[in-house]
């Protein structure tokens, strides 16, 4: 960690560490992007579909997904993203919004400046890497999706979704006495799953049964990860976090890269 | 000879007259590729790109039960394993036809992006419509019915082969099987089926010759609620940007 780094800084920073290996010099041109912290209230768009946004958004607490309304009003929510994660990172190369952005949970944003964010990529090759590593990975975590949401059962995608943010989770170190926060509704993880409340109601019924998680308000405790993991069909290989003995991630540093 | 590769790269960002002499010297070598051929599989850890010169290809995974997922389709000029240059693979590639892929070793395309930022961008948004395609499909299986899912990709695989150039008028080579639209879009086979009749009997396409014909655009995009925003094309704001 960079010591003079502000602790939203430090965010950004831990979430790039998951998924790269970054220099002090790097680390220290990272703590040094300005940035414009903005509170949100939770259920409000930080950003809607079809807006071209300047700024990045960086989340520092909270939880915030990303979701499309489709005509009949029926919300698809798309991803979660947790502290430390850039939801709209692709704003930065594709200029209009493809969905829209939005907070489930009250909380923080810091809002980084394209021009400040190009200026690091031009500058630090293995940046540039980095970053362009992390949308990827969120490509493939919506490749993951898309599996859970066309081959997989109602029991599989919500344990696979449990497992998922709790993986994500410890890598940002955000996990306290092994509780993760996950704070959604069941009408929410149905948006994000692709079924009905009563559905997931039931599922989550059944993993609460099965003592393989249990709720502490808006926290789990996983109480059998071997089991909830067989439960969710779930393999972390498409997190490609460098510190999970499951990743095919190479250790080294990021080949390639480039100024863009 | 059309390069399909600079073709591509050029939807994605303004290329000057050298990023393309680069561009085209990027692939070392070319060889012919059957149809059902594994291009890059789960667990690789690839050392070149394969840029899909000719023919088509499809992304998937197999699930521990032994259900297919197909994630996406590529056609000509597409780089299939782009993500390879950064990540391993989590996912197979595979030629949906005979067909030719050009190998682009990752350390000449490091190099390329690292001398031509115009490239890398032009790469780095090709994955990033990727990721968007990726999403709308998440969208599609979440939320629209069977005759929706099938008319939207339907209505995205033509506007794809339009800005590669490979639309002739109405028609466009479509490889893809009803046992391919099935694991792209979650349906059973009969349910494919019957909705594919559906679709022919309104008039909106058919099939002749491994071509579809669109016979009504209007028709086949509302059939899809298709809204073309997720691909990207219309932005020019990088292409605007001097390419000198």
């Amino acid at each position: 960690m960079v010591e003079d780094s502000s602790p939203e800084h430090a965010r950004l920073i831990r979430k790039l560490e998951t998924i790269a290996v970054l220099s002090i010099a790097e680390k220290r041109a990272i703590a040094g992007i300005p940035m414009r912290l903005k509170s949100f209230e939770e259920n409000t768009d930080l950003s809607r579909e079809g807006e071209a946004p300047t700024e990045c958004c960086l989340v520092i607490d909270g939880l915030v997904c990303r979701y499309k309304l489709l005509g009949a009003g029926q919300r698809q929510i798309m991803s979660l993203h947790l502290p430390g994660d850039i939801p709209d990172l692709q704003s930065l190369h594709l200029g209009v919004l493809d969905h829209s952005l939005g907070s489930l949970t009250v909380g923080r944003a810091a809002y980084l400046p394209h021009a400040a964010v190009r200026d690091l990529t031009d500058r630090f090759p293995n940046i540039t890497a980095a970053l362009w590593r992390d949308t990827l990975i969120d490509a493939a975590v919506s490749r993951e999706w898309l599996a859970g949401v066309g081959r997989r059962s109602a029991h599989q995608r919500v344990a696979h979704l449990i497992c998922e943010v709790f993986v994500r989770s410890r890598a940002l170190h955000l996990i306290e006495e092994g509780l993760f926060e996950l704070p959604v509704t069941q009408a929410e993880l149905g948006d994000a799953l692709g079924l009905s409340t009563v559905h997931v109601n039931r599922v989550l019924q059944d993993l609460r049964r099965d003592d393989l998680i249990t709720w502490r308000g808006k926290s789990i405790l996983v109480k059998d990860w071997e089991r909830l993991r067989l439960a969710g069909d779930f393999d972390p290989a498409y997190l490609h976090l460098l510190d999970s003995p499951a990743s095919y991630a190479s250790p080294e540093p990021l080949r390639a890269g480039g100024r863009v | 000879m059309v390069n399909r590769l600079t073709a591509n790269l050029q939807l994605y960002s303004a290329l000057s007259a050298d990023d393309v002499r680069v561009v085209e010297s990027l692939v070392v070598s070319t060889r012919a590729t059957t149809g059902g051929e594994d291009l890059v599989v789960e667990g690789d850890a690839p050392a070149q790109c394969r840029a899909l010169l000719d023919g088509q290809a499809f992304r998937h995974r197999t699930l521990p039960d032994g259900r297919r997922q197909i994630m996406s389709f590529h056609i000509p000029g597409d780089v299939c394993d782009l993500q390879g240059l950064f990540l391993g693979m989590d996912h197979n590639v595979t030629a949906l036809t005979a067909g030719e892929i050009g190998l682009i070793p990752h350390a000449k395309l490091a190099e390329a992006m690292e001398s031509h930022p115009r490239i890398a961008r032009a790469l780095w948004r090709s994955s990033l419509v990727e990721a968007a395609i990726f999403r709308e499909w998440m969208v599609g299986m979440g939320r629209r019915s069977a005759y929706g899912r099938i008319a939207h990709l339907f209505c995205e695989m033509v506007v794809r082969m339009r800005a590669a150039g490979l639309v002739h008028q109405n028609r466009c080579a479509f490889p893809i099987t009803q046992q391919h639209l099935s694991d792209s879009l979650g349906l059973s086979a009969v349910h494919t089926n019957r909705t594919l009749q559906a679709l022919r009997g309104e008039g909106l396409l058919s099939f002749q010759g491994g071509e579809l014909v669109v016979l009504d655009w209007p028709g086949l995009k509302a059939a899809g609620e298709f809204d073309a925003g997720y691909l990207h094309q219309s932005e020019n704001a990088y292409r605007s940007e001097s390419a000198g």
